[in-house]
């Protein structure tokens, strides 16, 4: 099965010698649904506009449908939907002339839908984009995306500025529509709730590289956060030895090590192994999961 | 039977879905026969993945609670399993410890604790109003 997307080796950078993206590889198969996670200025957005042909890699190749988005940039793009944070629509149209743009733009549009979306977000067609809230303009920017039917739908930060009601209404159509047509989603969000409920496979950058790859359920699953006293291991490299070790990193007077494994198990080599007590392993939710793996360390001044 | 999730919980969704099922089959809010909602349903009524309720249905459909027909949904067996005896027995003993630290730290004695019980035990008795999903 021939990928919607694929990232291989992607390196780029904007100021020489520092890498945003320093190698990242992977792929989104027909209906998958994939969350681009990364902190501030880990890249998501670059490798978003890598794949819309918007920049060019300066090492490595992105396909969409098999196909080079900078050398075929019309094939593809009839193929994707793409709603960004910071989208610019022009601002002095009314909702009802960038939808018969869009109309225009896609042969395969599909009115329906269309009227669908426009009585679900309360949309006024004769409303000038200038003039919609940011949550309706976002709503706006969805419609367009969706209604020629994309087999590939790219959402960057979709939900960015938005307030609970409106990002929930925003996730909703997306799911709808996953259920109606099965489109295959890459999205990047800072929203890990969305991320959850969402759901599929997550993709962690960190560094400008895959730092995680891994199917949301195992992530919880299958990964623990241990917190360990420092008066229990005087040095990290003792927490990294022992197997399944992602990271480690010092939060006040206590170690946090995040270990591949089941709790039980990895509290019970960790014990052996330092011979020490207090030490808790827990599952924990993906918003802790993503500071414990990104986060910076934490400690009161010495 | 309504189902809420938390996305922030300790446990994933598709695990809170699959234990309110496993709970309301217990309690007798679900009776061996009734009709779950499909996958597109509950999906888009929790606002979740679609694959997440597939998850959570097709694990208890091979634990033996729930039996789907095709092209009909997904059904409460007609005969659910009992529970692994030990596995329940330790999730029981861990409630009753939570419970009765509960009920101490809040000032109540051990008779107020068994008071509770029976109060609670025949409110289950009493035939559960039959509710939909």
């Amino acid at each position: 099965m021939t990928p919607v997307l694929e990232f291989r080796d992607i390196v780029r950078s904007f100021k020489r010698g520092v890498p945003v993206l320093d190698g990242v590889s992977f792929a989104v198969q027909p209906g998958e649904v994939v969350g681009l996670l990364g902190r501030n200025g880990s890249g998501k957005t670059t490798l978003i506009r890598i794949a819309m042909g918007m920049l060019h890699p300066y090492g490595g190749s992105a396909s969409v449908f098999g196909a080079s988005p900078t050398e075929n940039p019309v094939e593809v793009k009839r193929r994707i939907g793409y709603v960004a944070e910071d989208q610019v629509l022009p601002p002095g149209s009314s909702i009802a002339e960038l939808i018969a743009l869009h109309r225009y733009l896609f042969p395969q549009w599909d009115g329906d839908l269309e009227g669908t979306l426009l009585g679900r977000f309360a949309l006024d067609p004769a409303a000038r984009i200038k003039h919609l809230s940011k949550g309706q303009a976002r709503q706006a920017a969805l419609l367009c995306a969706v209604c020629h039917r994309p087999e590939l739908l790219i959402l960057d930060e979709p939900a960015g500025g938005l307030d609970p009601a409106a990002r929930r209404e925003f996730l909703e159509t997306s799911i709808q529509l996953l259920n109606r047509e099965g489109t295959a989603i890459l999205f990047s969000s800072h929203h890990m709730n969305d991320v959850e409920r969402l759901g599929g496979r997550v993709v962690l950058l960190s560094d400008g590289r895959v730092r995680l790859d891994e199917d949301l359920d195992v992530l919880r699953e299958g990964i623990c956060v241990a917190l360990v006293p420092k008066a229990s291991a005087s040095d990290p490299a003792q927490l990294e030895r022992v197997p399944g070790c992602l990271r480690v990193r010092p939060v006040h007077d206590q170690w946090h090590a995040v270990y591949r494994g089941q709790p039980a198990a990895t509290q019970a080599s960790l014990v052996s192994t330092l011979g020490a007590n207090g030490i808790r392993c827990e599952n924990v939710p993906l918003e802790e999961l993503f500071i414990e793996l990104v986060g910076g360390e934490r400690g009161g001044v010495s | 039977m309504q189902i809420l999730i938390h996305p922030a919980d300790e446990v994933p969704i598709y695990r809170q879905i699959m234990r309110q099922i496993t709970h309301g089959i217990a309690a007798g809010h679900l009776k061996p026969g009734d009709r779950l909602p499909s996958h597109r349903e509950l999906s888009e009524q929790l606002v979740i993945a679609p694959l997440t309720v597939k998850k959570a249905y097709d694990e208890l459909e091979l634990a033996g609670f729930l039996e789907s027909q095709r092209g009909r949904g997904t059904f409460v067996s007609v005969r659910p399993p009992q529970a692994d005896p030990t596995e329940q027995c330790d999730q029981l003993r861990e409630s009753a410890r939570r419970f009765l630290a509960d009920a101490y730290l809040a000032g109540f004695d051990y008779e107020d604790v068994l008071q509770i019980l029976q109060e609670a035990s025949r409110s289950l008795a009493a035939p559960a109003e039959k509710e939909t999903i």
